[in-house]
């Protein structure tokens, strides 16, 4: 494992997208769900954000930060919709690593988008079936949880799409301020 | 969008009927159902065999039909009816329940876990 200290700038990035996600990931939570279980999950934009233009590690930190800070302001941290979130987030960013890993060239926001919200779908729909409730009639949810995952996953990986065109649009006319490789 | 994208929601939305098949398909069906009265012992019947079971509750009997694999609550004496309006159980998993006549009735299938649920 490569153990080298970020260095200052990308600490700083990964503390001005880290509070980003956190305040979306706070705001969202004040939403009423038609479904429990069912959530767009907007804070997950600024992952994808983040992975494509910083790559996978400040990606993973703003991520896990989220998900950390965001249930202590909540007052959820260590209860079960905690475990449920960290476990998808870890599973996104597993899966979305490993498509970075591979296919960086060829992918962009959507495709993380998507793979990310199945893979956190599955994991948290796991992580609740062999902790909370080991019931078979849990099952039945699951087809309509992936279909709802990969509806958000388009409609998250659209938004940060447009969010990126305009970090660029932002960036071009900052000279000044230089992109992190 | 890159041409990968496409495909990995093709993918994906393929994915899909597959797994609504397997999971709200036939071979999603329950072999059995578990009959509860009260705080007794649960009773077990095949819903291979069709047939009428009249359960005596706390109010009076209800009329549970077992069909085609199906079981479900005809007659109760309930004021709400609401376990004959939840209609037929056949997935397993699938439970109903006439709260004022004590009586539960919940299918199974192979496999089935221990647990119904865990709280905390």
């Amino acid at each position: 494992m490569n153990t080298t200290i970020a260095s200052e700038r990308n600490d700083h990035i990964i503390a001005w997208f880290a509070a980003l996600a956190i305040a979306i990931h706070v705001l969202e939570s004040a939403i009423p769900s038609p479904v429990p279980g069912i959530k767009i999950g907007l804070a997950n934009v600024v992952t994808i954000v983040v992975l494509v233009q910083f790559g996978w590690r400040t990606a993973a930190w703003v991520s896990i930060l989220r998900v950390l800070v965001g249930s202590l302001i909540i007052g959820s941290f260590l209860s079960p919709t905690f475990v449920l979130s960290l476990s998808g987030a870890c599973a996104s960013l597993i899966a979305i690593g490993l498509a970075y890993a591979i296919a960086r060239q060829h992918l962009s926001a959507l495709g993380y988008s998507v793979i990310a919200a199945v893979a956190h779908i599955l994991a948290q729909f796991w992580t609740a079936y062999l902790l909370f409730i080991p019931h078979d009639a849990l099952f039945h949810l699951l087809p309509i949880l992936t279909t709802v995952a990969i509806v958000t996953g388009i409609v998250n990986g659209s938004l940060a799409l447009a969010v990126q065109k305009r970090l660029k649009l932002l960036m071009s006319e900052a000279p000044n301020v230089d992109q992190q490789p | 969008m890159t041409r990968l994208d496409l495909l990995i929601i093709v993918v994906a939305l393929a994915a899909l009927p597959l797994l609504y098949w397997q999971l709200w398909g036939p071979n999603y069906r329950g072999t059995e159902v578990n009959i509860l009265v009260g705080n007794q012992k649960a009773q077990r019947y095949s819903l291979l065999r069709d047939q009428t079971l009249a359960i005596r509750g706390k109010l009076g009997d209800s009329i549970i039909h077992i069909k085609n694999g199906s079981a479900a609550f005809i007659q109760s004496p309930c004021p709400n009816k609401q376990c004959i309006h939840s209609g037929w159980q056949h997935r397993n998993g699938d439970t109903t329940a006439c709260l004022p006549n004590r009586i539960t009735l919940s299918v199974v299938g192979d496999g089935f876990a221990r647990f119904d649920s865990v709280n905390f």
